[in-house]
């Protein structure tokens, strides 16, 4: 699935503008103080190259990251890692935003207006809105993203041209600067790439790496670093303090229409990565991209439904569940820019030292979250029994394939990478 | 496939209506507010989770406890107190 510029961005922008990336942002710059900016640069940096360089391997018009991991994984695992990338981080990610969009309309718009009932009614439109034809739900994308981001830029603004003193909180000595705390910032810019040129595989980690770094700014000019490394919703606190009420409701605007964002972004990259496993020469024909488009999203959305009503919502286990989901989509894209870094220096007989080198940092990045997770052996099960089922499925899949179409093609494989 | 979508949409609405309604008896914040300095209310707030953290607001002198434990924590308080739990 090809997008046009702007386009590109805003899919790739829904996760970092939900209430998650809000509360990592918001916790960092509590936790590392100003050091949190330059290790938000590095990070930003260190998804500009991977993205850069997985584009730069796909070159032809065929190619997809699908058959580009398959080069590497061979077919079953390559479809295995897509589906597990990215189904257990929408649904999970659906399931944590909702509730987290139902509490700030209850609190922040409509006291009377349940907040459980909200966390469903905006599912439902969320999943109506995928039955509409795709330039709607496109459109629709853009209007979420240009809200969030346009709402966090005026608050912003308004802090920082409002601080009495603005920056004092920088000059602090941070107290709780760790490796662990950097390597949070691997998560904010989970779900980021998507299709597009080598322009946005730099575009996006900057422009977010702006904005972030601004509101960080803003949020320790007014809020105590400790107060904004524990809280479960600094975003919500800074906002109070910079403009008091109105600053609620503005925040409250960027958290619906950020989860919205998220969800949207979020379904539209699970659909175009798992239609690249049905346009590979080698699978293709099982599940056809026009029937995932009708049927990913229901089901994304009876999962996540069932998960909220289910009360996951209230246990800590979400929480647990979607750090892993986090960790496997990095376990995705890490495999995705190795697979790169080894197919540039098969084609061209040179490694791309700056792409090998962000690969090696990002594959050590995303093994130390996973050993420094707080519940380390539940995040470990989680993760290893998702690529056990996804493995199940993902040989089901390729077997009923064979069955039906006549012996892979893996010349073709090859020739459209 | 539409109607397969608005009938899956109108489960997941219909879904979150049972969690909407309860048979508990409840409590307004008005009706809170003038107990509060009573010495025989304790408030208890059992939202765990996302249900607690996604949450700004939190009642000044609540004792956050598991609902889970209730076994536990009930052996704290006394029959004739008000009890007032805060879940959602």
């Amino acid at each position: 699935m090809k997008h046009s510029f702007w386009l590109s961005i805003a899919l790739g922008a829904g996760w970092l503008l939900s209430p998650e990336s809000l509360v990592i942002a918001g916790n960092s710059a509590g936790n590392m103080g100003w050091l949190a900016i330059p290790a938000l640069a590095a990070v930003a940096l260190l998804f500009a190259l991977t993205g850069n360089l997985i584009k730069q391997s796909l070159a032809t018009e065929n190619s997809s990251d699908f058959l580009l991991l398959s080069s590497l994984t061979g077919t079953i695992p390559a479809i295995c890692l897509t589906i597990v990338s990215c189904l257990p981080f929408v649904t999970l990610a659906a399931t944590a935003l909702l509730v987290s969009s139902g509490y700030t309309f209850n609190e922040v718009f409509l006291y009377w207006f349940p907040n459980f009932g909200f966390s469903f009614l905006l599912l439902g439109l969320l999943s109506i809105l995928q039955a509409f034809p795709e330039k709607i739900i496109l459109r629709a994308q853009i209007i979420f993203v240009l809200l969030a981001a346009g709402g966090l830029f005026l608050l912003t603004v308004v802090g920082i041209a409002g601080a009495e003193q603005p920056g004092n909180a920088l000059l602090q000595k941070p107290e709780k600067v760790s490796a662990a705390s950097s390597a949070l910032l691997l998560l904010l810019f989970t779900g980021s790439r998507l299709s597009g040129g080598s322009k946005q595989s730099f575009l996006i980690p900057a422009i977010a790496f702006v904005l972030f770094s601004f509101w960080m700014f803003a949020s320790l000019s007014y809020v105590n670093p400790e107060r904004l490394g524990s809280s479960t919703i600094p975003y919500m606190t800074a906002a109070r303090k910079i403009m008091g009420d109105p600053g609620r409701q503005i925040m409250g605007l960027i958290i619906i229409s950020g989860t919205s964002a998220a969800i949207t972004g979020l379904l539209i990259m699970c659909r175009s990565m798992l239609g690249a496993i049905t346009l590979s020469p080698n699978t293709k024909s099982l599940f056809s991209v026009k029937k995932q488009r009708y049927l990913l999203p229901p089901l994304v959305a009876l999962a996540t439904g069932i998960l909220m009503a289910r009360g996951l919502a209230g246990d800590d286990l979400l929480e647990i569940l979607l750090h892993g989901a986090l960790i496997l989509w990095l376990i995705h894209h890490s495999l995705l820019a190795l697979s790169a870094v080894i197919l540039i220096q098969k084609r061209t007989g040179h490694m791309p030292i700056a792409g090998a080198l962000s690969t090696a940092i990002l594959i050590g990045g995303v093994l130390f979250l996973i050993t420094t997770s707080p519940q380390r052996t539940e995040t470990i099960r989680f993760i290893t029994s998702m690529l056990g089922a996804g493995g199940l499925l993902a040989a089901i899949w390729y077997l009923l394939h064979k069955k039906l179409t006549p012996e892979p093609t893996t010349q073709q494989t090859e020739k459209s990478l | 496939m539409k109607k397969l979508i608005l009938l899956l949409s109108f489960l997941l609405l219909s879904a979150g209506l049972p969690a909407i309604a309860s048979d508990v008896p409840t409590m307004s914040k008005e009706e809170l507010k003038a107990q509060l300095n009573s010495s025989t209310l304790a408030i208890l707030d059992v939202r765990s989770g996302r249900d607690w953290s996604s949450s700004e607001f939190k009642i000044t002198g609540a004792v956050r406890v598991l609902g889970s434990e209730i076994a536990k924590w009930s052996k704290d308080y006394k029959k004739d107190q008000t009890i007032v739990l805060y879940c959602a």
